[in-house]
């Protein structure tokens, strides 16, 4: 009995240093790609580094950086940005990705070509795509002034890329087209994980099809437009190429996100310490917004169960 | 013209080849991967061609190496072109041409280019109202460093400077408050330019131009050769160049722009490397890039001669007389953050997000402070 009981232990612990083995290579994959780099960006972060001048070598200076983020009104107006961007296109293509799942869902006459070419936009490269928008948006008489003053929405377009609002809309409209799809496509997932037979019930007890889509596809669908909210969040939170081709963060730096703030100070002022400091930023309010979002992705399963 | 250039290079320098790294168009992109290269440590290029701004900031980071110890001939050059590439007393660069701001006007629709910034709004104005072309004046404004240089070349017409002759920060002017305003109101009020320039660079500007659709323009010698070629410009042989306008309080001002020619500092063949810069930079190959590239030559002697008004295409007098009022910009190795500071600045006032005085008093405190931090105020070199 006893020995039967030891070699069952040795047997876990073998299973288990078997298992840390296999698990081992992922581990340092991990730990070289995402721990190191973190890490020597939060080193660098706690130092004064500036290439320009290496006659000041790289004294330690505490937490000097964060408190020159804190007082800094561009990285506060940068973050501002950043939000605001990350609210209204996340909405946007919550929103417009629900409507395109749903038509995709419905049984239909070509419908897998119809579902390849919904996902266009998503193949195409940001950068490709954001050069497209900027060409259209182009100042005077781009394809989109001339579309707007026929429709007779406009009669006198703006500057888009000189006007600080109006910069925001090709910016907005550049992202929404190109991520509508691929939140679409995780929602159009999670449709078909809904049994028909639910449908079929509340239709025989005479829910309309509004009805139908406000108490059972949605609640049903909680889950995966939180999976689709925490990536596309996270995603948004740290824009940087569609705004660095569109508008470079102008005009002046009206449309300027964290990111790309952060760029520019590490490599065009070259400050190094400063720049991964606001790179810490970055990461840990995507970090704390991520932790988060996915807690009460877990509430949200919780309820459902 | 380089390709040339070097095989005749290599066949007189034998064992030694050269070979052309394509860079990026755009001086931000440049500078960017030459930090990749030069942080590295790479031993190769061996010879950078950098902007004339970045020269301090290359030498101040031991990216580059000191000229000095190759005795190169100095006194050839511009001074104010060698000015720019010293660094603490040494020199890390070579002048390979300079580039100058210069106006563009259309000789078909008026007699003479304008002289001072009143009758550059008239003369914007009447080409416009009279439909002769859609625009009036058209320059370089969209956030980067070619709307400093177009700002620099106004507040020089205003009497104004971007530092004063200690050497300290004088961006918050009256002079500079004038010149900005005007800009502004050229933009938004009079209409003399129009708002799409708050977006463009060289290039949309010299095409505006070249397609008949702006009676002036503010650009680079680089645009002439370009304007004048028939096949693809409407205003071939109508349009000649001019000093920029000024006001009584100002003179006609040029940004001092160009490239320099320098050793990266790991080259492994540092004494190679300054063969084919002192070669490249020699009168030949100067006059061989003007008639081609209509790039200025970098030597004032050779605005004598005759080859340089035939390599041209206009008198050689007239590009002189130029170069000759060029301002440079601020030397020092935090050039390109303190261009960024006034660039936003700048870009801000003339998009109507802030008025002209508080932009300028802001992005001149700005400037002040990182020069402060950086310990280099009254000082043009490190401790």
């Amino acid at each position: 009995m006893r020995e039967q009981q030891e070699t069952a232990t040795s047997l876990e612990a073998a299973e288990s240093r078997l298992a840390w083995l296999f698990v081992l290579p992922a581990l340092v994959t991990i730990v070289c790609v995402a721990a190191f780099p973190i890490l020597w960006t939060f080193w660098e972060s706690l130092h004064l580094h500036d290439l320009r001048m290496p006659w000041l070598g790289m004294p330690f200076v505490g937490w000097e950086n964060y408190g020159e983020a804190l007082a800094d009104a561009r990285a506060w107006s940068a973050l501002g940005h950043t939000l605001a961007f990350t609210i209204m296109t996340v909405a946007l293509e919550l929103v417009f990705g629900l409507v395109l799942a749903l038509g995709l869902d419905r049984k239909m006459r070509a419908r897998g070509a119809l579902r390849t070419a919904a996902l266009l936009p998503w193949a195409v490269p940001t950068v490709v795509a954001a050069l497209i928008w900027r060409f259209m948006f182009e100042s005077p008489g781009g394809l989109a002034d001339v579309a707007l003053v026929r429709v007779g929405i406009l009669t006198t377009p703006p500057t888009w890329f000189a006007d600080p609002v109006a910069a925001w809309l090709p910016i907005v409209l550049a992202d929404v087209w190109k991520t509508t799809p691929f939140v679409a496509l995780l929602l159009l997932a999670g449709l078909q994980q809904i049994d028909p037979a639910v449908h079929e019930a509340a239709a025989l007890d005479g829910a309309g099809p509004i009805r139908q889509l406000v108490d059972v596809t949605l609640p049903l669908l909680a889950p995966t437009l939180a999976v689709a909210l925490v990536f596309r969040g996270l995603d948004a939170f740290r824009v940087f190429d569609v705004i660095y081709v569109l508008t470079g963060g102008g005009p002046g730096t009206a449309t300027e996100s964290i990111s790309l703030y952060a760029f520019a100070v590490l490599f065009r002022d070259l400050r190094v310490g400063y720049g991964s400091a606001l790179s810490m930023i970055v990461f840990a309010v995507s970090f704390v917004l991520a932790l988060t979002w996915i807690r009460l992705l877990g509430a949200a399963r919780e309820v459902k169960r | 013209v380089l390709r040339e250039q070097f095989a005749r290079f290599e066949a007189a320098h034998r064992p030694f080849a050269v070979r052309l790294r394509v860079t990026p168009d755009a001086a931000d992109q440049r500078r960017q991967l030459y930090v990749h290269w030069l942080h590295a440590h790479a031993p190769d290029p061996d010879v950078l061609q950098l902007d004339v701004i970045w020269t301090p900031e290359f030498a101040a980071a031991g990216w580059i190496l000191a000229l000095d110890r190759f005795k190169p001939d100095v006194a050839g050059f511009f001074p104010a072109a060698i000015a720019a590439n010293r660094w603490d007393g040494r020199l890390y660069a070579l002048p390979w041409f300079v580039d100058v701001g210069m106006l563009y006007w259309r000789t078909d629709l008026m007699r003479d280019p304008p002289r001072d910034f009143g009758e550059l709004t008239r003369v914007s104005l009447e080409a416009r109202s009279t439909g002769a072309t859609a625009s009036g004046f058209v320059w370089q404004g969209a956030r980067y460093e070619g709307l400093v240089t177009v700002f620099l070349e106004h507040l020089g017409g205003f009497g104004g400077r971007i530092l004063d002759e200690t050497g300290a920060i004088a961006v918050d002017s009256e002079a500079a408050v004038r010149a900005l305003t005007f800009m502004r109101d050229s933009v938004s009020a009079s209409g003399a330019v129009p708002p799409a320039v708050l977006t463009w660079q060289e290039e949309q500007v010299r095409f505006a131009f070249q397609n008949g659709q702006a009676a002036l323009m503010r650009n680079w010698p680089y645009a002439y050769g370009l304007l004048q070629d028939a096949s693809a410009s409407r205003v071939a042989d109508r349009f000649g160049i001019a000093p920029m306008p000024a006001d009584p309080a100002g003179s006609p001002t040029a940004a001092l722009g160009g490239s320099q020619l320098a050793v990266n500092a790991r080259s492994d063949h540092p004494d190679a490397a300054y063969a084919l810069i002192a070669y490249l930079t020699a009168p030949e190959q100067m006059l061989e890039r003007a008639h081609i590239a209509n790039q200025f030559p970098a030597r004032p002697a050779l605005y004598e001669t005759d080859a340089l008004t035939s390599a041209l295409g206009f008198e050689a007098s007239l590009a002189r007389a130029i170069v000759e009022r060029a301002v440079p910009r601020p030397v020092t190795p935090l050039y390109s953050q303190l261009s960024e500071i006034l660039q936003v600045r700048l870009h801000r006032a003339l998009t109507r997000q802030q008025e002209p005085r508080a932009a300028l008093a802001e992005a001149a405190a700005e400037m002040r402070r990182v020069i402060a931090r950086a310990g280099l105020d009254g000082r043009r070199s490190p401790p």
